[in-house]
Formats: C-alpha cells, sequence, structure tokens
C-alpha cells in the first residue's frame, strides 16, 4: 500500500472512533425516549456529571481511568432513579412536560456543578499509548480504540438484551406502543424505570469518555445534549444498533470533508447530509419503508 | 370642578418642583451626593462555556474596586460594584447591560470577554451615554465605528504584531498554519496573521477553523504534517489547547514549534499538561514575575494581594479584568478632580485623557477608545516557566529550539 492511501486509513480511523463517540453519547438518550417518551433536556448534564465523577476518581484518588467506567455506570444508574420518580408523576402531555421539568433540572445541574466543581476547565489524561504505521501517516491512539470497542460492546448488550431476552421483548413492546404493551399486560411503569436505569449506565459509560475526549466544564452538557437528539433524529427513535451506523456515518462524513475540502466546511455538509436525510427518510437511516 | 382652580399654587408648584427633581434625577443617573455610593456595573460570563475566563476578569475588577474602597474611595466615595453574570450569551449580555443602566443607574461598566458578548454591550452603552470599558475585546470593527463611550484595554495588533514577528524574526519560520476558533475575534486574528505572516515572508499553506469543543485533530494534523510547516499557530482557546496539545503530543506532526497565544501562558495550563508544556510558545500581557518595566513593586502587591483574597495566583486574564477597573476607577477620580458633575459625558472624556502605567504596561486610549500601547509577551515553557523570549528589549532568555521541536 503506497503511502498516499493513508489519509483515507485516518479518515477511517477518525471517523470510526469519532462516530462511535457521538453513538455513545446519544446512546443514554435514545434509549430513555424510546421506551418513555421522556424528552430528558438534562441528558447531557448527566453525562457531564458522570465526567465529574471520572474525573475526581483519576485525579484526586488516583483511579485507573478504565476502572472509573463501571463506577460511574453505577452511580448514574443510580442517579437515574430519582429522574424516573421525578418525571413518572408528570401528566400529558407527557413529552412536552418532561421537556420542561427536565430543562429546569439541567439549568439546576450546571448551577450545582459550578459551585461543586468551579468553571474551571478539566480534562482527564489517562497515558493511553499511540500506535503508529512506520513509514505512513497513519496514526491511532488507545483512546480511539476504546471509544470503539466501548461503542460495539454497549450496543450489542443493549441489542442482546432487546432482542434475545423475554424483558427485552416487553421493553420493545413498549417502546413500539405503551398502550397496546399495558393491555397486553406488560407492567410499563417498570419497563420506564428499567428504562431509565439502563439510560443511567450508559450515560455513566459516556461521561468519563466525554471527560477524556472533550474537556468538562459544568455547562458543557448543553453540547453532549445536541449531539444525542441529532443522533436518535438521524438513527431513528429507538434504534439502538442504527445509532452506531448514524454515529459512524456522520464522523465519516465530517472527517472526510475536513480533509479534502476544509475544516470551515464540516458543519455544513454535515447538516446537508442530516437535512437530505430527513427530507428522503423521516424516519431515520435505518427505517423500513412502511405503507 | 371649580374646585380644581381654587387649589393653593404653593401646592402646585411643590409638587411640580418634586416632578422635576425626579426627572431630573432619571436623567442624570450618575450624578452623586457628597457622601453617596457611586455604582459600578460589570458585565462577565460568569457561567457558561466562557465562565473561567469571566470569573478571572470578575475577580481582577473585584480587586480592583476593594484596592480603591481599602484606600477611602474615590474622592471620598465608597465604590459599589453591581456584578452581572451574562451567561456567555449576548442576548442575555445585553439584558443585563439595560438592567444595570436603566434601573441600577451605574455610572459607567467594565467587564466583559469575547467580542460577541462585548459588542451588544458597547453599543447599547453608547445609546445611554454611558461609558464602558472591556475587559478583553479585540475585533477591529467594535472601534472602527468611533463609538465615543467604548473603551478597551487589549487589541488585536497588540497579539497578532508580537506572534507575527516572533515567527519571522526570532523563530524563523519560513512556513505556518494557523487553527482558529470559528468565534469573530479569532478568525479576524488568523486573517490579520496571515496577512502580516505572508508580508514578513512566511508562507501559511494551511489555516483552519474549528469549533469550541472540538474533539479530534488528527485530521487536521495529518495536513499540517503532509505539508511539513515548521510552526502551528493555535487560534484556540484554554480548553482546546488542551486537548490539541495532547493530541500533537501522540502524533507529532513534524512541527518546529507550536505557539498558542491563549491557553499556554497559564499557570493552570502548566499544571494540566504537565512535563508536556514543555518547548510550547504562548503569549500574555501580564505574569506573576513578567510585569511591564518599571512596575515591579506594584506587581508584586498586586500578585502578594491577590493572593490574599482569593487564595490563589493571578493570570493575564485577571490582569485585564483589573486594568479595564483601573482605568475606569482613575477616570472617576479624575472627573471628581476636576471638580466637574459627574456623568456619561465628562467621565468619558476622563477617560479618554488618561495616561497610566499599570503591571500590564502603558494605559492610554487612542481617538476610537483602542489602547494605544498595548503590547502582549512571547514566553517560551522552559523547565515549567515561562520564559519571555520576545520582543528582545523585555526578554529573559533565548528560543530552545531543541525543547520546541519536542
Amino acid at each position: 500500500m503506497s503511502v498516499s492511501t493513508w489519509p483515507w486509513a485516518q479518515i477511517i480511523a477518525t471517523g470510526f472512533s469519532l462516530g462511535s463517540f457521538y453513538a455513545l453519547v446519544a446512546l443514554g438518550f435514545s434509549l430513555i425516549f424510546g421506551i418513555t417518551r421522556a424528552f430528558n433536556l438534562a441528558h447531557g448534564e448527566l453525562i457531564v456529571l458522570a465526567g465529574y465523577l471520572a474525573f475526581a476518581l483519576w485525579k484526586f484518588y488516583q483511579v485507573p481511568f478504565l476502572l472509573t467506567l463501571p463506577v460511574s455506570l453505577l452511580a448514574l444508574a443510580l442517579v437515574a432513579l430519582p429522574l424516573y420518580l421525578l418525571l413518572r408523576r408528570l401528566k400529558e402531555p407527557y413529552a412536552l412536560n418532561t421537556l420542561v421539568v427536565t430543562f429546569g433540572l439541567a439549568l439546576l445541574l450546571q448551577n450545582l456543578m459550578l459551585v461543586m466543581f468551579s468553571a474551571d476547565y478539566r480534562l482527564i489524561r489517562p497515558d493511553f499509548p499511540v500506535f503508529a504505521i512506520p513509514g505512513a501517516n497513519f496514526f491511532i491512539s488507545a483512546s480511539q480504540i476504546i471509544l470503539v470497542v466501548l461503542s460495539l460492546l454497549a450496543t450489542g448488550v443493549v441489542h442482546v438484551v432487546l432482542h434475545y431476552s423475554f424483558l427485552g421483548k416487553a421493553l420493545r413492546a413498549t417502546i413500539q406502543d405503551a398502550e397496546a404493551a399495558q393491555i397486553a399486560g406488560i407492567n410499563v411503569n417498570r419497563m420506564a424505570l428499567i428504562g431509565f436505569a439502563m439510560g443511567g449506565m450508559l450515560i455513566g459509560l459516556a461521561g468519563p469518555l466525554y471527560g477524556e475526549n472533550m474537556y468538562l466544564y459544568p455547562t458543557a452538557g448543553t453540547g453532549a445534549t445536541l449531539i444525542a437528539i441529532i443522533l436518535t433524529i438521524f438513527a431513528g427513535v429507538g434504534r439502538i444498533r442504527t445509532l452506531l451506523l448514524g454515529g459512524w456515518l456522520l464522523g465519516l462524513v465530517e472527517s472526510g470533508t475536513v480533509l479534502v475540502i476544509g475544516s470551515k466546511w464540516r458543519e455544513l455538509v454535515a447538516a446537508a447530509v442530516l437535512l437530505t436525510l430527513l427530507v428522503f427518510r423521516p424516519k431515520g437511516i435505518a427505517a423500513r419503508n412502511q405503507e | 370642578m371649580t374646585g380644581n382652580y381654587s387649589r393653593p399654587l404653593g401646592l402646585t408648584l411643590f409638587f411640580l418642583t418634586i416632578g422635576f427633581m425626579v426627572l431630573a434625577w432619571l436623567g442624570n443617573p450618575g450624578q452623586v451626593g457628597a457622601a453617596d455610593e457611586i455604582k459600578l456595573g460589570e458585565i462577565n460570563p460568569l457561567s457558561g462555556h466562557l465562565a473561567k475566563h469571566g470569573q478571572e476578569i470578575h475577580q481582577g475588577i473585584l480587586y480592583a474596586v476593594a484596592e480603591i474602597n481599602a484606600q477611602g474611595g474615590v474622592a471620598g466615595h465608597p465604590v459599589k460594584l453591581i456584578s452581572r453574570d451574562d451567561q456567555s450569551q449576548p442576548v442575555v449580555a445585553l439584558n443585563q447591560a439595560q438592567d444595570l443602566i436603566v434601573r441600577e443607574k451605574v455610572v459607567g461598566l467594565v467587564g466583559g470577554y469575547v467580542d460577541s458578548l462585548v459588542g451588544p454591550v458597547s453599543e447599547l452603552a453608547a445609546r445611554h451615554h454611558v461609558p464602558y470599558v472591556a475587559s478583553a475585546s479585540l475585533q477591529r470593527g467594535l472601534t472602527a465605528r468611533k463609538n465615543p463611550y467604548f473603551f478597551r484595554v487589549s487589541r488585536l495588533d497588540g497579539i497578532v504584531q508580537p506572534v507575527c514577528h516572533f515567527a519571522a524574526q526570532t523563530f524563523k519560520a519560513k512556513t505556518a498554519a494557523i487553527f482558529h476558533l470559528s468565534t469573530p475575534g479569532a478568525t479576524e486574528f488568523a486573517d490579520s496573521l496571515k496577512s502580516c505572516l505572508e508580508q514578513a515572508g512566511v508562507s501559511v499553506p494551511i489555516r483552519e477553523k474549528f469549533r469550541p469543543g472540538w474533539p479530534d485533530f488528527s485530521i487536521l494534523l495529518l495536513k499540517v504534517q503532509q505539508t511539513r510547516v515548521d510552526l502551528l499557530v493555535s487560534g484556540g482557546f484554554f480548553a482546546d489547547n488542551l486537548i490539541l496539545v495532547r493530541q500533537l503530543k501522540e502524533r507529532p506532526a513534524g512541527l518546529k514549534g507550536f505557539l498558542a497565544p491563549w491557553g499556554v501562558a497559564y499557570q493552570s495550563f502548566l499544571r494540566e499538561v504537565g512535563p508536556g508544556a514543555e518547548g510550547l510558545f504562548g503569549a500574555c500581557a501580564w505574569n506573576p514575575g513578567i510585569t511591564w518595566p518599571g512596575t515591579e513593586e506594584m506587581s508584586r502587591a498586586f500578585v502578594e494581594g491577590f493572593r490574599r483574597k482569593f487564595n490563589e495566583d493571578p493570570n493575564s486574564t485577571t490582569m485585564h479584568g483589573y486594568t479595564s477597573a483601573r482605568a475606569m476607577l482613575a477616570a472617576l477620580k479624575a472627573v471628581f478632580a476636576a471638580q466637574e458633575q459627574l456623568s456619561g459625558d465628562t467621565l468619558r472624556r476622563a477617560l479618554a485623557g488618561l495616561d497610566l502605567t499599570l503591571p500590564m504596561g502603558q494605559l492610554a486610549f487612542d481617538e476610537h477608545g483602542d489602547p494605544k500601547y498595548y503590547q502582549q509577551v512571547v514566553v517560551q515553557i522552559q523547565q515549567g516557566k515561562m520564559v519571555v523570549v520576545y520582543p528582545p528589549e523585555r526578554a529573559t532568555g533565548k528560543v530552545d529550539f531543541s525543547l520546541a521541536m519536542r
């Protein structure tokens, strides 16, 4: 392989890792929204909170970065429970009410984090190795590999739970039609609780990775929520596997654009792809054509 | 109805007089009595994505006001600082400025970080004839229109010129790449720097912009590596430079040096990056230990007082806040010294005629409200310390090229 082909390898590596990062940020939001129809605008703030938890463990208690992931995962599953209890009290129009309540919650969390962690930028910097191919302009870091592996793992586990277990069937039935699921004897409240717990775990997984790949500050969550909303629309609501595909597609488009036509076109091209998709496939990239 | 006409003339005159007094007070918000406090307004991003820098500026302003009040205030009047948070959003900045001017009736405004927040406030202040001294603003357009009520303590050329001349004359770069944020100030910085470098004979084959919070610079660094540039200049803020420097360390792009005017010359950056900061170049207007010649004692007193008050070290951004407040306070003193009535116009004239020497340098404003003498220095991180390497007359050490290549 000639050296001139390596830039494309770099685009692929960067695109996949960036896309995996986007997918990990969006997974929790998509799952909670899919199962409960709760439009959680505090999603990003919860990710940042998980990031701060990982930062504190890594920085002050010298916990290895990878070990902060399970701690954060469990902690955010617990944090998601009061959120569930708060949102279950809301009446119709449920989605709109959750939007308003979680917007308030996002502001509350931002201010709490400002008081607790100050406005300083925090970055988790584990000493991960970088792999280079001799003689080629190609580098891939362990951090990028971890993003791809964890996104595959998280998506895979959620897919297996949803498609190969009785619980998963009940959850999918709730995603598809909560009223029909209730008539069929499924306890939709319990499904919502499980949805929040699973979503919380995914948020807990994304938080430390957010703190490692981006940087943490109290209002950083707005960006993460935006990524999650865009990708959920991009992939189609409740479609966990295609969330990863959507993330990769977006990551590849962005990386290719930066290398080929320049960074100033990155957002424009990504927005054009998203808008085109919404015009031709309004239910997401993997939605089946239904008459 | 005849009863109205029989109302005593004295009572009518009394109410008319009271009415005129209220109107006169509303029309002269800045007027103060002998022992009245002087209300000074401050708007900064104390929350939101610019909160770190906004709070640094806020601390500098707080310190300046506390300092003057400890000395008995301005001509015996205590200064009351009313601080407002613009949440890093222009609309909020505008609302807060409106509230400070109309409801709180402040005599002047200080603070502000980035032009998107400073710009709208400067226009509003001009409409209400309230002088505004911005702490951190660069965009040329803001002062090009000659807003007589707008002053600022920093300017773009004060950063572009030293960076450009350092790259061309001291570093002797043949080629350079510029990465910059998509904010108006950073974009104008990149435009001006590119133009200056090209005039100085340095080719700039790469100029790329990025949004704050860009997680992956690897494709941009690949471009740098393919083009084989000598020097990479980053027009990103503190946090973006943290990520960029880390990725640069992970995947060397064949550079001979990396320079970031915003971000590197901060103790907090050195703490975050650790040994990875060795050899990097930054720029600053001031830092503890880097002060305008002749102001060493003033600078030392500021650092010590600041540490006592806030239990932390000040930095270049803090000093910008302090300098803007000092300018406003000096102008207030000048108005009282001239025994003039305090108003927007007298304060504006006093600001226009200021000539102060502060740790950041000599401060006087030109006819556009820009600081005449604002000039940053270029530093290199050597053994965890900031060593001034440009301009030659202020240099405290020489460039370590081997360290820069690392």
